[in-house]
């Protein structure tokens, strides 16, 4: 099959999967539809009610972990084709990568020291 | 055909998933107890939050299930049975299961409700840590298959197993794939001690259903991705090659399963700070040694 | 017939739904599956699952005593599970907050089984009805109330504007009854493009509030009536004073920096550190807003009836209240209790610890009497005191691994908690290997150790009892003075580190010491009572429950009991969760608490 073809398989999977999800939820509806009372869509909160929003700025502690992951997933961008030539290449590549790598190596090391590498 | 064949077989292995983790959880082998389940979750109300995000709230469960279902597309049963041989399968994989991020934190944002949001934001630390563990063993397949296609990377494993081959990926990759999967003790998402059921607390009825056979299927997938990048996918003796990763993938799932019920919980601190401190300096050397045997023996 | 059904008729694949929820009951326990297991009850086997959530749940179940405040929770659960949902009542109970029981059995594990079956039969029978009616209490009902997102004291309950700067009022959502454990403090209102605050204590308005009036710019300067700042000669604002109410609301100091001035004619340009200049901050600086979170009474990972009112930051700890809502009040029952009466209500009062309560209960009587007891009987009480300790032990630490997610530790604890509970003495002995196994199972695995060192820390000079004690190395243990418990070879078992590992490993040593004393002790009776006579006098007596030291006074006067005083263990150790769980992470704060092993029962008014 061409690429065209494939994905055009895949997207009619999902619209597949979508449409069958769509009949299980028609088929819930069918069995009852919801009763609303007092409290019971008030998020659970084990007993007692808690109406405050939460939509607030949340104090995520791994941020020096993201802006390094940041960077190492950069590098895997460049990673996926090199390791495809890897052994036509030969010594090269390896080297070549090699260099890149240690670089970024020195770069995690640096976050370490720094401090970064820590629940914040 | 083969398609239809394949999303058969991926729901009967939900199936099959679904027993296993009512007998790691309860300790007995019920085989009804999955179809008993999906039936009684079917028939519930499914309970709306109030000021909720109604579109994160709905496709959160829908994009966990259709995440899996893209992976599966590219994990071949035997050399003939795949529903797509993509040309990048191996990175295909990773991109598909980055949608349970997405899906997750959905989740934990849409109700609005303070355990969700906490299970949320721990499953994107959860990520950071995993994610490059995903990958770089990834690379390190891939570059002794010399292709992203699924079906080669089994081929090329014919003479040795990749799990002999190069053992520190397949270590650090089934560690990353029970956090994907988060899997306990994984588990901070949605863990029962400490958030009450998290992510998963504010769904009921057929959205649960959904969210549920969502990680299902998810949970299957990473095995058989497990089985074809490391395992040797279809080949063995005597059995059919369906058989063969068939009963491969179940075992994988089985350990997943079993195994992490005998840990406790991991904290987030840990998880970060041992992944980052540790298992990326060791992928990244698992990627040299692979780079040097690659050369060596070719 | 459940009056939680759902709305419809039961034909065709609604039958079929309705027999498969009858195979699939998921049960949510009230109070909390430790009090299920201190009963001997065994929930998994009876054919129920346990749940976390009361969404997934769709029977309720509960046993064990249920005080007034725990009720109102209950109601609440009960209001969240979706239908079709059912209540099953274990032991008598009146429960006005709640409908009617489905199934009620009584407080036994052959109960629950017979329970459980004639559940599955009324929820196949009646899961769908042609009509139901809604669940309504008045804790469910809220009302809306108007205020004034610039002077949060401007409450009003019908739409304006505000008096004092003529901005539209806002709605906002209350509950109807006042709630008195809402956290007093302030919080940030992030709707607004500055931010700006507004007071959070929606209960004060039924309170007598006095006025205050503070700067903003100084919050500690505070006067009795209007007038100007001496320090920077701004007008000074009006503050509702927090009073103190019987709960222990802390007065926050930091609830004075949020109130920002927002009364400057010129609102020119603000750079982001002048509009964050107010925010709370946390220990890396950054200013974010904090949420508030309750963490009981029934959670899933915490003792049942404790209730943590937690402020988080992110996921991290930044305030924390705690309440009881399952204290108990008078021990007496007014105007006096003849002696067997009194033994038996101190033996309820504790559903986690009976048989040290009633050793309590039985040595007071006798002390005040003057009554001896032969050494072999007290041999044998001290054989089921000891017994009770293990069972508590391995209850405990079935709670602490369902909250750290440890799932083989936890069914292996809870089925030898079961077996200990009423284990003959020849029983015990059959059962000690199994014990010393799990024991030496649990010290090997492997990332145990790393989870629960450095949590959990206290400061050495605060006072606490029982493990929470000997784990600093503090030996106060009551059975150092019992003459027999020391002959029958008795020391204290203590460890140097404070913290949730040492706290662990104090237990399992215990554990294993106890078995020996019990071997020692040769005999294991519960403690039955003797006849007191007619006399009046004040007895007081000590005994070492599973948590701690438990010291009891009690006066006699002419053979009945006017009054008697209980020191519980447990009321010390909720005042060591502040300091304990401050700027914590969730999973560790809460893993903290549960090491104190605390038992919110045994502490009274």
């Amino acid at each position: 099959m061409t690429p065209l073809e494939q994905y055009g398989l895949l997207l009619g999977m999902l619209v597949g999967t979508i449409g069958l999800i769509l009949c299980l939820y028609a088929l819930a509806r069918q069995v009852g539809k919801n009763h609303s009372e007092p409290g019971k869509d008030v998020p659970a909160t084990s007993g007692q009610l808690s109406r405050d929003p939460v939509w607030v700025r949340y104090h995520a502690r791994y941020y020096g972990y993201a802006l390094l992951f940041l960077s190492f997933d950069m590098e895997m961008a460049f990673m996926y084709p090199w390791a495809i030539v890897y052994k036509q290449v030969g010594l090269v590549a390896l080297l070549d990568m090699g260099v890149f790598l240690a670089i970024l190596f020195l770069g995690l090391l640096y976050g370490w020291s720094q401090g970064a590498l820590r629940r914040q | 055909m083969t398609t239809v064949f394949i999303l058969i077989s991926l729901v009967f292995g939900a199936y099959l998933v679904a027993v296993i983790e009512d007998w790691a959880l309860t300790g007995r082998f019920r085989l009804t107890a999955p179809v008993f389940s999906a039936l009684a979750l079917l028939g519930r109300e499914s309970v709306l939050p109030r000021k909720l995000d109604r579109v994160f709230f709905e496709v959160a469960p829908v994009l966990l299930l259709l995440s899996a279902v893209l992976a599966v597309a590219v994990v071949p049963l035997s050399p003939d049975l795949i529903i797509t041989d993509l040309a990048t399968g191996a990175l295909f994989i990773n991109a598909a299961l980055v949608y349970v991020l997405v899906a997750l934190l959905m989740a934990g944002w849409g109700p609005d409700g303070a355990y969700a949001m906490i299970g949320g934001w721990r499953f994107l630390g959860q990520l950071i840590a995993y994610a490059m563990l995903i990958v770089m063993p990834l690379t390190a397949v891939v570059m002794r298959a010399e292709s992203m296609l699924t079906t080669e990377i089994v081929v090329s494993q014919a003479g040795l197993w990749n799990i002999v081959y190069q053992p520190v990926g397949f270590v650090l990759f089934f560690i990353a794939a029970m956090a994907l999967a988060f899997l306990p003790p994984f588990d901070l998402p949605t863990s029962k001690g400490d958030l009450a059921g998290g992510v998963e607390a504010e769904y009921s009825g057929v959205r649960l259903a959904v969210f549920r056979l969502g990680r299902l299927v998810l949970i299957i997938t990473l095995a058989a991705a497990t089985v074809i990048f490391y395992l040797g996918g279809w080949q063995g003796p005597w059995l059919p090659p369906w058989a063969w990763s068939a009963i491969k993938i179940l075992v994988v799932t089985a350990v997943m399963l079993l195994g992490g019920r005998m840990l406790p919980r991991i904290r987030e601190a840990h998880l970060l700070s041992w992944c980052w401190i540790f298992g990326i300096p060791l992928a990244l050397l698992n990627i040299f040694l692979v780079g040097v045997l690659v050369l060596v023996f070719p | 017939m459940i009056t939680g059904a759902r709305l419809g008729t039961l034909t065709g694949f609604r039958r079929l739904i309705a027999s498969a929820m009858s195979h699939d009951l998921n049960v949510f326990l009230v109070p909390g599956p430790d009090i299920a297991r201190a009963q001997g009850l065994d929930i998994e086997s009876s054919g129920l699952q346990p749940v976390a959530s009361p969404r997934h749940a769709n029977v309720l179940l509960v046993m064990g005593p249920v005080t007034p405040a725990l009720q109102e929770a209950t109601a609440v659960i009960y209001a969240q599970m979706v239908r079709p949902r059912s209540l099953f009542v274990l032991g008598a109970q009146d429960l006005s907050s709640l409908p009617a029981a489905d199934v009620e059995a009584e407080l036994s594990q052959q109960g629950l089984i017979e329970g459980v079956n004639r559940l599955r039969r009324v929820f196949s029978e009646s899961a769908f009805r042609p009509s139901i009616s809604d669940f309504d209490v008045p804790i469910l009902q809220i009302r809306i109330e108007y205020t004034c997102s610039m002077h949060p004291e401007i409450v009003q309950d019908e739409p304006g504007s505000c008096p004092r700067c003529g901005m539209f009022l806002i709605p906002r959502e209350v509950q109807s009854m006042a709630e008195h454990r809402h956290m007093n403090h302030q919080k940030i209102n992030t709707d607004a493009e500055i931010p700006v605050t507004f007071t959070h204590n929606h209960g004060d308005h039924q309170h007598d509030a006095s006025m205050e009036y503070t700067c903003p710019m100084h919050p500690d300067v505070v006067q009795n009536e209007p007038g100007s700042c001496p320090r920077c000669g701004m007008n000074l604002e009006p503050r509702e004073s927090q009073t103190e109410s019987d709960h222990d609301h802390h007065h926050m100091d930091h609830a004075d920096q949020g109130n920002m001035n927002m009364d400057h004619d010129d609102m020119g340009f603000m750079s982001m550190i002048d509009v964050t200049k107010d925010l709370p901050r946390s220990e890396d600086g950054l200013p974010m807003e904090w949420i508030d979170a309750p963490f009981g009474p029934f959670f899933p990972g915490l003792p049942g009836g404790l209730l943590l009112l937690l402020t988080l930051d992110g996921d991290a700890v930044a305030r924390s209240e705690t309440h009881c809502l399952s204290e108990n009040t008078e021990l007496v029952q007014s105007p006096s209790m003849e002696p067997p009466n009194f033994i038996e209500r101190l033996t309820c009062v504790n559903p986690l610890s009976p048989i040290a309560y009633r050793l309590l209960a039985c040595r007071a009587l006798e002390h005040a009497a003057g009554i001896d007891i032969s050494a072999e009987t007290a041999r044998a009480r001290i054989g089921a005191l000891e017994r009770e300790r293990i069972a508590s032990h391995l209850g405990w630490l079935a709670l602490f691994a369902q909250q750290t997610g440890f799932d083989w530790l936890m069914r292996r604890a809870a089925s030898l908690q079961l077996k200990f509970l009423t284990a003959e003495f020849q029983q015990i002995k059959v059962l000690k290997p199994s014990v010393l196994a799990l024991i030496k199972r649990l010290q090997q695995t492997p990332l145990l150790k790393s989870r629960t060192a450095n949590i959990g820390q206290l400061m050495a000079d605060i006072v606490s009892y029982g493990p929470v004690a000997r784990a600093a190395g503090i030996d106060n243990d009551a059975r150092n003075d019992d003459k027999i418990c020391v002959a029958l070879g008795f020391t204290a078992v203590k460890q140097i580190r404070n913290d949730v590992l040492a706290r662990l490993q104090v237990r399992l040593d215990e554990i294993t010491h106890t078995l020996m004393l019990i071997e020692a002790a040769d005999a294991v009776v519960v403690p039955v009572s003797n006849t007191v006579g007619k006399i009046s006098s004040s007895g007081e007596a000590r005994v070492e429950t599973p948590r701690g030291m438990a010291h009891l006074q009690l006066t006699l006067e002419n053979g009945q009991v006017m009054t008697a005083q209980l020191d519980a263990p447990s009321t010390y150790h909720l005042n060591l969760i502040n300091p304990m769980i401050d700027q914590q992470e969730l999973g560790d704060a809460l893993m903290a608490v549960n090491s104190l092993d605390l038992s919110p029962w045994e502490v009274l008014q």
